[in-house]
């Protein structure tokens, strides 16, 4: 990936992943470039997932670096690279089931002076504000994703595309700065995938930067300014789909898998 | 010396004792992903079964067998109407605990108005003492390392030689790929059941046997070392626990000799703590014989 | 109905709220399955009593104890709950920071039974087995402990101190606070990618828990004047979560509920059973017995059929929301 390294918003140097003898990232550079959506492709058990839990901090680097905006958020745990920006999703349905779908959105929201201990006991008088700016906040999300009337329902309820909706909603709450979307299609109806296809665009047309993984060549097409492409924990490639499918390589890797 | 060196004596029994407990708690884990914290309580049930066997005077090593009989039947019967129906509900591990907890205190206060509180011991023709190099154990004391060894070699057999052993293996791997090769998962579910119960009893008894004399309550203070045991070795591995029975059998006795007796499981308990603090996946951390679930 | 037994009732079931309370806002509100508890009401019964008794060479010297401050009311009521909190501390760091959370929940068992062997064998510390007696209340320096007026006394001391537990756990839950922390409880992994800090979420909560059930502890001991280790065994702890389970997990309404069905009203509808039935006399200790086979049961029974309890966790609705028109502002208690 030849971005301009001012350019890079999140920046992945030499990053291994071991695990009882198993190399599930072996050496992984790549630059994400600020503004765009980059999409991580490879067969199945390249190490994609894995390798965005490593940038998320959910899981741990064996060896390497990872700078964001600038930072080396390498040691950093994962709330703290969300607090600063950096927010991931799952590939498996994440919701707080026992919440309601507005709480769900409510519990991202970083500013709430009532999210500590001190605040709580302090009462509502102390945080009310907070919690009505960040429902009306949270309400207009709802709105832009369709979503409002499912307001009050049990998050465990929604169906796997709702389910998708509110974990990208309960993202955007957090005001990140680059979003590690998780095979956000996967599991979803058909249907729906156009949906989130739509969002994400609108997402793309706010200029927030994205890392995708994702399976799907059409919608990563769709989708993705640029691709990087990963095989068996190594990056194999990277560019824009056209130029990729030239490279007889990658041809091979995705069909031998 | 010489103490330390009795110690060590006492401390083979008791690592017999822990490993033929611990085995079966790790193979329940291992294959059915249960923790049963009822165990200790059906290890006192058996030997209260072999107690009345033997004071109907059959001596205590025939009792042995009433015993293993009783830890068979009761473990089924716990995991066929309680764990299974629960398990099958989509109860979360937490609640699994909650549950097994639930029937251990049941199983405890249904057998103290039949047995009582008071202690009771078993009539054991102990035999000759036999010394060696400061050793000093009597012949049933031998006998109890025997038969701990004997059931060792039996699992491990059991585990590497026959189909049902690799049954076990696989169902433990993975419940849902094992049926779909056509492997009975429910019966072999209900035979680990049977073994491990059967281990249970048997080392009831034991553990009967090595103390002056046991009630209701001891149920629970088996519980701890066992899980030690099995936690040390890497839960689910019975290899692992008949190692983690070595170290807790070992230690325990000599720091007992060092420190005071009655801090026994106190120090099982630090060992404990240690291990899951310091290594949580045990000392045989590789995925072999049975895969730790979870 | 004699107003000894009225204040006894009244007293057991301020603490057993109380003690709920704590353990809902650990296990139902933050999912840490805290089985020690009943280590956190003991320690604070503990320090309220060496907080409160004379030096151990009073009373012909028969007990052995660190302590004896002989401190008036409210100290070792304080000191109590301070206890718990401390005692929050080097566990919490240990068990809640280091272990896997299917370990914790083992851990901490095995904590509450090593814990009660070793204050048992340990005899200059606590008085050992024997545990520790003719422990003060509250001004039974000035009122005659065995009055009526101290019965009252004590039921408007213990009231107060449930309406402050209520406040406090009231304005956890129901706050932004209370709903990260059952986000952490529903999906702790989630919660993380979120910005949440676990492991401050769960020590705040552990700590908060152990403070409120020392005070359960020292108000308790005020008023049954002993403390051994008998009253702290582990089936103490399954005892609460069988509470918080049956009331309703995950509100306080719930939790005081479950306080007020299991551990009181079950222990008082033992009591009706009598001496004899049908001429038959039961064993002394049947009786006991069978209780604790009934807890679990019960248990296993609500697990069974009603997990949710009998009052569950409530479902939020906010002001404006388009459900709001039918259904009213949820209360939450």
């Amino acid at each position: 990936m030849s971005a301009q390294p001012d350019e890079a918003m999140l920046v992945a140097r030499d990053v291994h992943r071991h695990f009882e003898g198993m190399r599930a990232v072996d050496g992984v550079s790549i630059d994400v470039p600020r503004g765009k959506v980059t999409g991580l492709i490879g067969p199945n058990g390249a190490g994609k997932s894995t390798f965005l839990a490593v940038l998320a901090g959910t899981l741990p680097a064996s060896a390497g670096t990872i700078t964001f905006e600038g930072q080396d958020i390498t040691r950093l745990p994962t709330y703290h690279r969300a607090r600063r920006g950096l927010v991931r999703t799952f590939q498996l349905p994440s919701e707080f089931s026992q919440l309601t779908v507005l709480e769900n959105l409510l519990v991202a929201a970083p500013d709430n002076r009532g999210d500590s201990l001190l605040g709580a006991l302090l009462g509502r008088r102390y945080w009310g504000d907070d919690e009505l700016r960040l429902v009306d906040q949270a309400r207009d999300l709802l709105k832009r994703f369709g979503m409002t009337a499912k307001e009050s329902d049990y998050a465990g309820t929604m169906s796997g595309g709702q389910k998708r909706l509110i974990e990208i909603m309960r993202a955007l709450m957090l005001g990140p700065r680059c979003l590690l979307l998780d095979e956000p299609m996967s599991g979803v109806h058909p249907r729906i995938v156009d949906e989130i296809k739509y969002y994400l665009q609108s997402l793309r047309a706010d200029g927030l930067t994205i890392l995708m993984v994702e399976h799907e060549l059409h919608l990563v097409e769709q989708l993705c300014d640029s691709v990087v492409v990963m095989a068996q924990g190594k990056v194999i490639g990277s560019g824009t789909m056209a130029a990729l499918r030239r490279q007889q390589e990658i041809v091979d890797a995705y069909l031998v898998g | 010396m010489d103490l330390y060196v009795a110690a060590l004596g006492f401390g083979l029994i008791s690592v017999s004792v822990i490993a033929i407990a611990a085995v079966g708690f790790t193979m329940q884990f291992g294959i059915t992903n249960m923790i049963n914290l009822a165990y200790g309580e059906v290890m006192m049930v058996s030997g209260y079964a072999a107690f009345y066997v033997n004071r109907a005077g059959v001596n205590i090593w025939i009792a042995m067998f009433a015993g293993a009989l009783a830890g068979a039947v009761l473990s089924f019967l716990l995991n066929r109407f309680l764990y299974a129906p629960f398990q099958r509900k989509g109860t979360n591990l937490i609640g699994m605990v909650i549950v097994s907890l639930a029937a251990s205190l049941m199983i405890a206060n249904l057998m103290l108005p039949i047995v009582g509180y008071y202690t009771s011991s078993y009539v054991v023709d102990q035999g000759p003492l036999l010394r060696s190099n400061g050793l000093v154990l009597t012949t049933a004391q031998i006998a109890i390392i025997a038969v701990a060894v004997i059931l060792m070699l039996a699992i491990h057999g059991l585990l590497r030689y026959t189909r049902l052993g690799k049954a076990m293996r696989a169902t433990a791997a993975n419940p849902t790929l094992a049926r779909n090769c056509g492997i009975p998962t429910q019966r072999v579910i209900d035979v680990v059941w049977l073994i491990t119960g059967a281990l249970c009893g048997v080392a009831g008894v034991v553990a009967g046997m090595n103390s002056e004399n046991f009630a209701v309550s001891s149920g629970a203070s088996y519980l701890i070392t066992i899980i030690a045991a099995a936690v040390l070795g890497g839960a689910g591995q019975p290899y692992g626990a008949m190692i983690g029975a070595l170290i807790i059998g070992i230690v325990t006795e000599l720091s007992a000799a060092a420190i005071a007796p009655e801090y026994k499981e106190v120090v099982a308990f630090a060992m404990l703590v240690l291990v899951m603090v310091l290594r949580p996946q045990g000392l045989l951390a590789k995925r072999g014989a049975l895969a730790a679930a979870g | 109905m004699n107003s000894y037994y009225a204040a006894t009732l009244l007293v057991y079931a301020g603490v057993d709220i109380i003690a709920c309370l704590a353990l809902n806002l650990q296990f139902g509100i933050s999912g840490i399955v805290n089985f020690s508890f009943i280590i956190f009401q003991a320690v604070g019964a503990y320090a309220a009593a060496i907080l409160s008794m004379p030096p151990d060479t009073a009373n012909g010297g028969y007990q052995v104890y660190v302590g004896g401050l002989q401190l008036p009311f409210p100290i070792p009521w304080i000191g109590g709950a301070l206890a718990g909190g401390l005692l929050a501390i080097p566990v919490g760091l240990v068990v809640l920071r280091k272990l896997r959370s299917d370990y914790q929940a083992i851990a901490l068992l095995v904590l509450s039974v090593i814990a009660n062997s070793v204050i048992t064998n340990a005899r200059p510390f606590l008085n050992g087995a024997a545990g520790i007696a003719q422990v003060p209340g509250p001004f039974s320096d000035q009122v005659d402990p065995l009055s009526q007026s101290y019965q009252l006394l004590y039921v408007g001391l213990t009231f107060p101190c449930v309406l402050l537990v209520w406040l406090i756990a009231s304005r956890i839950v129901n706050s932004p606070y209370g709903r990260s922390l059952r986000a952490m409880r529903d999906h702790e992994v989630a919660a993380t990618a979120l910005g949440k800090n676990p492991v401050q979420m769960k020590m705040t909560i552990f700590i908060v828990g152990g403070i409120i059930g020392g005070l359960s502890g020292a108000i308790l001991v005020g008023y049954i004047a002993v403390w051994a280790p008998s009253e702290w065994l582990y089936p103490e702890t399954i005892i609460l979560f069988a509470a918080v389970i049956v009331g309703g997990r995950g509100n306080n309404v719930g939790a005081i509920l479950g306080a007020l069905l299991v551990p009181v009203g079950f222990e008082e509808a033992t009591r009706l059973i009598p001496a004899t039935i049908g001429g038959w006399v039961p064993p002394p200790n049947l009786i006991p017995a069978m209780q604790w086979v009934a807890i679990g049961l019960l248990i296993i029974g609500f697990l069974w059929f009603r997990p949710q309890g009998v009052r569950p966790e409530p479902r939020r609705v906010f002001e404006g929301s388009p459900e709001a028109e039918e259904v009213d502002r949820v209360r939450t208690a």
